[in-house]
C-alpha cells in the first residue's frame, strides 16, 4: 500500500496520532490526505507541523496535537498542481513554477522555512505563512534518475536532499545534503552563497554514497545519514 | 628551523616512550595470561584512517583480490565496471553529478594509505583482460598475477608492478574442463610458492580443482580435486543443492583459495562446502576442516592467510557469509576465536572476500558485492581469547 501518512509517537514509541490515510491519495488540494510525505518540521511557536508532502508537490501545515489542517502551498508560494514540475531540464529557459520532489522542510529560529526541491536542484525559502522569500539553485546541471536494484527503488537525482542549520544563535550557516554529488555543502544562510563543502564520494569514513539526511546537535556536531548502499550514520565534529 | 627540529625530535621521543610503555604493558599482560593457562590468539584493531580517500573522484567497485608486497604496499584488484548510475554519476552521458568515476582496477597503496600506482582494465598486445576480475598475487620477482571469473575467462595474466604485460596462461572463450593443461576456467585466486617456484591456482568457479603452474613457462604441472583425487566436473556438478549433513566427494566450489604455508601444506577453500582441505604440495590429501557448516548461499570459507611468525602458528579464514574472520590454531586446527560482524562501519564487513597480512602482522581485508572497501586491522600482539565471537575489532586507544 503506498505510503500517504504521517505517524506521531511518544519518545517511547507509544502511538499518538495519524495524519493522512495509508494508500489514500487525493491530490494537492486535499486537507486530509498526503502523498509520500518525506519530511516533517515542528514549529513550537504555533504548535504546528510542516510536512514536505513530496508526491503532492507542496508544503502542508497541520495542528500538531489535533492533526487539523491549517494551510498549504506549492513552489513560489503558488498553487500546487498534481503534475508537479515534470522532468528536470538544466537548460530550461525558466525554472518550473511547480515543485518536483519536496524532500525537506526546516524552520530557522528567525521563522524562515527552508524547503528542498530535490531534483530541481533548488532550495526555496518561505515565511511560516507560505509567502515566498527567495530561492537558490545548487549545482544546476545535477541530474540522475530512478535506480532499481536489490536495494529497492531509489530516486537518485538532484543536489538538494536535506538541510540543517549551524548551532550558533543566528544560524549563520546552512548545511545541504547533496546526494548525487556526494558531499555536504555549506551555505551562508543570509545570502545562500556556497562557502564550503565536506566529503567526497565513496564508502570510507568521511565519504558518502548518496547522503540523504543532515542534522546538527547542540555542540555543533554534524550528523549525516546515507541511503542507497551507503547505509550509515556518520558524525563530523567542528574544526578547532 | 633548528627549534622546529628539536621539537620534532622531542615529539618523536615522547611517541617512542609511549610505544615502549604500551609494549611493556602488553608483554606483562601476555606473560600473566600465559602463566594462567589462558588460550592466546592474535588480537587486532581496525584502523579507520586506512586507506585515505581515493583522489580525483575515483570510486572503488567490488573488491575481489588482495596482496601485500615485500615493501608492505597493499595491492588490490576491484571491478570498476560494476558502479551504478549513482556511484558513477560523473561518467554518465551526460554526467549527472560531479562525482564519481571508476578507479582503474589495479590499485597500490603505501603503508600510510596513499594511492600510488593504478592501472589496467583493457586488452593489450598479447593479452586479454578478464571479463570479471578475480584474485591477485605477487611473485618473488614482484610481478602481479591475476585471474578472472567471467563467463568466458579461462586464463591468468601476469604484469610488472608498472602494468607492463609479461605473460598470459590460458585464454578466454573456453568452457569447463578440470583436466585441461592449457587453460583454466574462472580462476578465483593464485599463490606463488617460492620454495618450489610454483604458482598454486584456485581453479575456480567453473573448474573445480587446484592446478600447479610453472611461473616462467606457464605450463600446468599437476592438478587435483577434493581429497586429492582427479577432478571430476560431472561428479562435482551432480552433487546438487547443499545439504549440511552431507560429505561431498568433489569440490562444490568455487575453489576460492589455494594458499601454501612455510611448512609446505596447501590450504584450499571449498567455499560453498563450508570447508577447507589441506594437501601436501604434491597433492596428497591430509585432512579437512568445516566451519559453520549450516551456512548457505555463498558459503563460509572465502580466503585464508597465515600469521607472520615463522611457524605460522595461526590461520586466518575470511568468512564472507557470516561476516567474520576466524582464527585457527594451525597445528591443532582448532578455531580459537572470531572477530567482526556484518555492516558498513569500520571493522564491519559486507561480503568479506579476501584477507592478507603484512610484515608486521597487520591484516587487510577487501569486500565484494556492496561492501567495496579495503580495510586494515592493526596487529596488537597475542592476547587471551575473550570468547568465540568477539565482535568488531574496535580501537581501544591502547
Amino acid at each position: 500500500m503506498p505510503d500517504a501518512h504521517v505517524l506521531k509517537f511518544t519518545g517511547d514509541g507509544r502511538y499518538l496520532m495519524t495524519i493522512g490515510t495509508p494508500g489514500q491519495k487525493d491530490g494537492p488540494d486535499s486537507q486530509t490526505t498526503l502523498n509520500r510525505p518525506a519530511a516533517i518540521a515542528y514549529d513550537a511557536a504555533a504548535n504546528e507541523v510542516f510536512i514536505a508532502d513530496s508526491g503532492n508537490h507542496r508544503i502542508v501545515v497541520f495542528d500538531a496535537d489535533k492533526g487539523t489542517y491549517k494551510r498549504h502551498w506549492g513552489a513560489y508560494g503558488e498553487k500546487a498542481m498534481a503534475e508537479g514540475g515534470g522532468a528536470y531540464d538544466p537548460n530550461a529557459a525558466t525554472p518550473s513554477r511547480q515543485f518536483r520532489d519536496v524532500t525537506c522542510v526546516e524552520i530557522a529560529r528567525d521563522g524562515m522555512v527552508y524547503v528542498c526541491d530535490k531534483s530541481s536542484n533548488r532550495i526555496q525559502v518561505f515565511d511560516k505563512s507560505g509567502k515566498f522569500v527567495k530561492e537558490a539553485v545548487i549545482a544546476k546541471n545535477t541530474g540522475g534518475g530512478i535506480l532499481a536494484g536489490s536495494f529497492g527503488v531509489l530516486n537518485a537525482a538532484g543536489s538538494v536532499w536535506d538541510v540543517a542549520f549551524s548551532n550558533d544563535q543566528p544560524q549563520r550557516y546552512l548545511f545541504v545534503a547533496d546526494g548525487m554529488n556526494k558531499k555536504v555543502r555549506i551555505l551562508q544562510r543570509d545570502t545562500l552563497a556556497e562557502v564550503g563543502a565536506i566529503g567526497s564520494g565513496g564508502r570510507y569514513p568521511g565519504q558518502f554514497l548518496v547522503v540523504n539526511s543532515v542534522a546538527v546537535d547542540s555542540q555543533g556536531n554534524l550528523y549525516t545519514g546515507e541511503t542507497h548502499h551507503g547505509k550509515r550514520v556518520q558524525k563530523f565534529t567542528p574544526g578547532k | 628551523m633548528k627549534r622546529m627540529r628539536n621539537l620534532l625530535i622531542g615529539a618523536t621521543l615522547v611517541a617512542l616512550f609511549a610505544v615502549l610503555g604500551a609494549g611493556q604493558h602488553l608483554l606483562q599482560q601476555t606473560a600473566q595470561a600465559q602463566a594462567a593457562g589462558a588460550v592466546m590468539a592474535p588480537r587486532f584493531e581496525v584502523d579507520p584512517t586506512f586507506p585515505k580517500p581515493l583522489p580525483n573522484g575515483m570510486y572503488q567497485g567490488q573488491s575481489i583480490g588482495l596482496w601485500v608486497d615485500t615493501q608492505d604496499h597493499v595491492w588490490i584488484v576491484h571491478r570498476p565496471d560494476v558502479l551504478d548510475a549513482a556511484e558513477g554519476a560523473a561518467q554518465q552521458t551526460p554526467p549527472t553529478a560531479e562525482c564519481c568515476k571508476s578507479a582503474p582496477p589495479i590499485l597500490e597503496f603505501d603503508p600510510a594509505g596513499n594511492l600510488l600506482r593504478s592501472w589496467g582494465g583493457k586488452d593489450g598486445p598479447g593479452f586479454q583482460w578478464p571479463d570479471s576480475n578475480h584474485g591477485l598475487n605477487i611473485d618473488n620477482k614482484g610481478n602481479l598475477w591475476m585471474g578472472g571469473n567471467g563467463g568466458s575467462d579461462g586464463h591468468m595474466i601476469k604484469f610488472t608492478q608498472d602494468g607492463k604485460f609479461l605473460m598470459q596462461v590460458g585464454k578466454k572463450g573456453v568452457t569447463r574442463n578440470s583436466l585441461a593443461t592449457d587453460q583454466f576456467f574462472q580462476v578465483a585466486e593464485m599463490f606463488f610458492h617460492a620454495a618450489s617456484n610454483e604458482v598454486f591456482v584456485a581453479d575456480g568457479y567453473g573448474n573445480k580443482r587446484v592446478a600447479v603452474v610453472d611461473p616462467d613457462s606457464g605450463k600446468v604441472k599437476r592438478f587435483w580435486g577434493a581429497y586429492g583425487k582427479p577432478p571430476d566436473d560431472a561428479g562435482s556438478l551432480a552433487q546438487g543443492a547443499y545439504d549440511p549433513t552431507a560429505t561431498y566427494q568433489h569440490f562444490r566450489g568455487p575453489v576460492h583459495c589455494a594458499m601454501v604455508s612455510n611448512d609446505g601444506l596447501v590450504y584450499v577453500c571449498d567455499r560453498t562446502s563450508n570447508r577447507f582441505q589441506i594437501f601436501r604440495i604434491d597433492g596428497t590429501y591430509v585432512r579437512e576442516v568445516y566451519t559453520q557448516r549450516d551456512s548457505r548461499g555463498d558459503g563460509s570459507v572465502w580466503d585464508i592467510d597465515f600469521s607472520r611468525d615463522p611457524q605460522q602458528r595461526f590461520l586466518y579464514v575470511a568468512d564472507g557469509r557470516n561476516q567474520k574472520i576466524r582464527i585457527f590454531d594451525r597445528a591443532s586446527l582448532t578455531e580459537l576465536t572470531t572477530f567482526g560482524k556484518g555492516g558498513h562501519y569500520p571493522g564491519e564487513w559486507y561480503s568479506l572476500h579476501n584477507l592478507s597480512t603484512d610484515s608486521k602482522g597487520n591484516l587487510y581485508t577487501v569486500e565484494t558485492y556492496q561492501g567495496r572497501r579495503l580495510q586494515r586491522f592493526l596487529y596488537k600482539g597475542l592476547a587471551p581469547v575473550a570468547g568465540k565471537q568477539t565482535g568488531v575489532a574496535w580501537p581501544t586507544g591502547q
